[in-house]
C-alpha cells in the first residue's frame, strides 16, 4: 500500500497534475455555487477537456472538480440558502441561520474544516478499503459481475427519493435500452440504427451525460425558475462574511460530531445508490437525536453541530462512492457513473485489475482527493468572498454559456453535427422527464452499465451452457443475487407500512 | 383525465412497446441460431421488463385513491423561452459547419442572451464576440485543435 501511496504522490505532485487539482477545485467551486448546477454537470462540462490531457491528469482534474462542486454547493447553501447540490441541502438547515446571525464566515469555516476532516478520514479509509476489496474482487467471475451490476442498478432505484422507485426503474431500463443502440460487438448485428450510419458506433456517453445533465439542468432553470433565494449576494442586506475564526470550545464541541459523521458518511457512500445526499440527511438526524436537550433545540436555528455533521458526511460519502468504482468497476452514483464513462473512453476498464494494470491512475485518484481537500482549505476558503461574486452573475449570460460549452464540448470530441442534433433531442426528452419528476442518474447508470452487463451475461451463459444456473451455482453469486432481490423489495416495505397506517387511520375514523 | 403521475409511465409504455417491436425484428446472424444468448436476447428482456414496470406504475397510480397531484403550472413565457433556446441550439448545430465557428458562435451567444431577456447592448456584444474569439484562439492557436472555418467560404 505504501508503494501505491508513493506512486500516487509522485503522480499528483507533478507540476501539471498539481495545477489540474487546483484548477479542478476552482472550477468545481465556481459551478457548484450556481444554484441548480451540481457535481455531475461540473464533471460533464470538464470531460471534453480531459480527453486531451491523458487518463491520470483527467481523473485528477475530475476529482478536484467533484470536491470543488460539493464545497461550492455548501457556500451557496450557507450564504443565500440556495443549495447548488442535493448533498448540501442539509447544510443549509443550520448554515443559513448562522449566516443570518452575522456568522457567515464562521459557518463557511466550519463547512471547510468539516469537509476537510470528512474528506481526510474518507481518503484514509479509501486507501485501506480499496486495495483490500480489489484483492477480494480478483476472484470475481462473469456471473458475479452480472449480479453485482444488477445490484448497482436496483440499489440506485431503491434508494431514490420516496415514491420514485418505479420511475427510477423506468429510467434504468431506458438507459439500458439506449446502450443497445449500434453494432452488437459480439455478433456484429446492427441494432436500433434505423439505417443511420452515425448510429453504428452507438450513442456517445458524453452526449447522453451532457444532454441529460448540463443541457437539461440549464433548460429546466429557464422553464421552471427556482424560487428566488432569500437574499442576493449583491444585496446590501446580505450578511457580511465576517471572521472565519473558531474558538477552542467550538472546535472541542464539534470534534466528535465530525468524527462520527465522517465514518458514517463513508459507509453510506460505499453503498451503491446511497451517496452524499442520504449520508448528510442521515447524520443530521443522528446528531440531532444524540445532542443534549439544550443543543437539540438549536438544530435548525444555527447549530454548529448541525452544520458540521452534514458537511463532514457528504465529503466522506463522496470519497466512499469511489470504492465500488475503483475496485469493482461499478459506479454507485451519477457522478461516479460519469467518471466510469470517462475512464472507459480513455481505454481503461475500472475494476479489480485497475490497481494492477493502471496503478498510477488508481493511486493518483485516491491521493488527488486528499490534495483536493487541502486546496479547498488553503486556497478556496480565503477566496470565498470573491467566489461569492459568481452568484451575482446575470442568469441570462450564464445559461447561454452553459448551453454553448455543452454543445461545443461534444462537437470537439466527435466533430459531427449529427451528435449535436441528437443531443438537443435528448435534452428535450430529459427536460420533459425532469418536469415529470423522473430522476436522471439511473438513466446514466443504466446506459453506462448496459454494455458491461451484456458482455458479462453472455460470458456467464456460455460458461453455464445456456442455463441460468450461474445465478445459484456459486455461493458468492447467489449471495449478491439474494441481496439484489432484497434491495428490489425494499421499497415494498415502505408501501406496506404506509397502507397499514392508512388502514388504521380509516378504522380509527370509523370508530370515532 | 391523465394526471401528472400517469403521463410519464404512459409515455414510457409507448416507447418500450415500440422498442419491443423493433427488438423482435433484430436480424440474427446464421451462427447465432443455436446460441443461448443472441444480439436480440437482452433487448427483448429489457423491453418486457420495461413494459411490466410501466404497467405496474400505471396500475399503482390508478389504485392510489389519493387526489391527483396538481399539475405543475409553468408560465407560458418561460416555456416559450425554453423552446426558443432549443430551436436556437438546433440552428447553431446547423450553422456551425457552413458558417464556421466564429460567426455561428457569436450569433448563437447574442441570440441566446437576447432570448434570455438581456437587452443591454454592451452585454450582448462583449459577452459574445470576444468569448467566441478567445475560445477560437485557445483551441486553434494554443491547443492546436481544428475548428471549422466555414464550408461556405473555404
Amino acid at each position: 500500500m505504501l508503494d501505491g501511496i508513493m506512486l500516487g504522490l509522485s503522480t499528483v505532485l507533478d507540476w501539471n497534475n498539481l495545477l489540474y487539482v487546483i484548477v479542478g477545485c476552482f472550477v468545481g467551486t465556481f459551478i457548484g455555487m450556481l444554484p441548480g448546477l451540481g457535481p455531475i454537470t461540473a464533471i460533464a462540462l470538464m470531460i471534453p477537456i480531459t480527453y486531451s490531457i491523458g487518463a491520470d491528469s483527467g481523473m485528477i482534474l475530475m476529482a478536484g472538480v467533484y470536491y470543488g462542486a460539493i464545497f461550492g454547493g455548501s457556500t451557496s447553501s450557507i450564504l443565500i440558502n440556495a443549495p447548488g447540490v442535493a448533498g448540501t441541502v442539509a447544510s443549509s438547515f443550520d448554515g443559513y441561520p448562522l449566516a443570518k446571525q452575522g456568522k457567515a464566515g464562521k459557518a463557511l469555516a466550519i463547512a471547510a474544516y468539516s469537509s476537510f476532516i470528512g474528506g481526510t478520514i474518507g481518503a484514509i479509509l479509501l486507501m485501506v478499503a480499496a486495495p483490500l476489496l480489489a484483492k477480494v474482487s480478483l476472484s470475481f467471475q462473469s456471473p458475479d459481475y452480472v449480479v453485482l451490476m444488477f445490484l448497482g442498478l436496483t440499489a440506485i432505484a431503491a434508494f431514490s427519493n420516496k415514491g420514485q422507485f418505479l420511475k427510477a426503474m423506468m429510467m434504468t431500463v431506458f438507459g439500458l435500452m439506449l446502450a443497445t443502440v449500434g453494432i452488437d460487438p459480439s455478433s456484429g448485428t446492427e441494432r436500433f440504427t434505423f439505417g443511420q450510419a452515425d448510429l453504428l458506433d452507438g450513442i456517445s456517453f458524453l452526449l447522453v451525460a451532457m444532454a441529460t445533465f448540463a443541457l437539461a439542468e440549464a433548460l429546466i432553470n429557464v422553464a421552471r425558475p427556482e424560487a428566488e433565494p432569500d437574499k442576493k449576494i449583491d444585496d446590501p442586506d446580505t450578511p457580511k462574511i465576517g471572521s472565519t475564526k473558531l474558538t477552542k470550545e467550538e472546535v472541542k464541541d464539534m470534534a466528535p460530531v465530525v468524527g462520527r459523521s465522517s465514518l458514517l458518511g463513508f459507509i453510506v457512500g460505499v453503498l451503491p445508490g446511497a451517496g452524499a445526499t442520504i449520508a448528510s440527511f442521515m447524520v443530521y438526524a443522528t446528531e440531532r437525536n444524540l445532542a443534549p436537550k439544550a443543543l437539540k433545540d438549536k438544530f435548525g436555528k444555527g447549530s454548529m453541530r448541525g452544520l458540521a455533521a452534514p458537511e463532514s458526511a457528504n465529503n466522506a460519502a463522496c470519497t466512499g462512492s469511489f470504492v465500488p468504482l475503483l475496485t469493482l468497476g461499478i459506479p454507485g452514483s451519477g457522478t461516479t457513473a460519469i467518471m466510469l464513462g470517462a475512464l472507459i473512453a480513455y481505454g481503461i476498464q475500472p475494476g479489480p485489475m485497475l490497481m494492477q494494470e493502471n496503478p498510477s491512475v488508481f493511486w493518483a485518484v485516491i491521493v488527488s482527493m486528499y490534495f483536493g481537500n487541502i486546496v479547498l482549505l488553503i486556497l478556496n476558503l480565503p477566496l470565498i468572498p470573491y467566489f461569492a461574486k459568481v452568484l451575482a452573475m446575470p442568469k441570462s449570460v450564464l445559461t447561454v454559456m452553459i448551453l454553448f460549452f455543452s454543445l461545443i464540448g461534444v462537437y470537439l470530441v466527435s466533430f459531427n453535427t449529427f451528435d449535436l442534433f441528437m443531443m438537443v433531442g435528448f435534452a428535450l426528452v430529459a427536460l420533459v422527464l425532469r418536469l415529470l419528476a423522473f430522476p436522471m442518474a439511473p438513466l446514466l447508470l443504466g446506459f453506462i452499465l448496459g454494455d458491461m452487463i451484456e458482455r458479462n451475461f453472455r460470458r456467464a451463459m456460455m460458461i453455464s451452457d445456456g442455463s441460468l444456473s450461474f445465478l445459484w451455482d456459486r455461493p458468492l453469486t447467489l449471495s449478491i443475487f439474494v441481496i439484489s432481490i432484497l434491495v428490489l423489495l425494499f421499497p415494498l416495505k415502505d408501501y406496506i407500512v404506509q397502507r397499514r397506517k392508512e388502514k388504521a387511520a380509516t378504522q380509527a375514523e370509523q370508530h370515532a | 383525465m391523465l394526471n401528472r403521475e400517469l403521463i410519464g409511465p404512459s409515455l414510457f409504455l409507448v416507447l418500450f412497446t415500440l422498442y419491443a417491436l423493433v427488438a423482435w425484428q433484430i436480424p440474427l446472424m446464421p451462427f447465432e441460431e443455436y446460441e443461448s444468448v443472441t444480439s436480440a436476447t437482452l433487448p427483448k428482456v429489457y423491453a418486457v421488463f420495461g413494459i411490466v414496470v410501466c404497467v405496474l406504475s400505471i396500475g399503482a397510480n390508478l389504485l392510489k385513491q389519493a387526489p391527483a397531484e396538481k399539475a405543475e403550472l409553468l408560465s407560458k413565457g418561460n416555456l416559450l423561452r425554453t423552446f426558443a433556446l432549443l430551436v436556437l441550439m438546433v440552428a447553431y448545430s446547423a450553422m456551425l459547419e457552413p458558417f464556421g465557428f466564429l460567426i455561428a458562435t457569436s450569433a448563437f451567444l447574442i441570440t441566446g442572451f437576447f432570448i434570455m431577456g438581456e437587452r443591454r447592448k454592451a452585454v450582448l456584444l462583449f459577452a459574445s464576440v470576444p468569448v467566441a474569439v478567445v475560445f477560437w484562439f485557445l483551441m486553434t492557436q494554443v491547443l492546436g485543435i481544428y475548428l471549422v472555418p466555414g464550408n461556405l467560404w473555404s
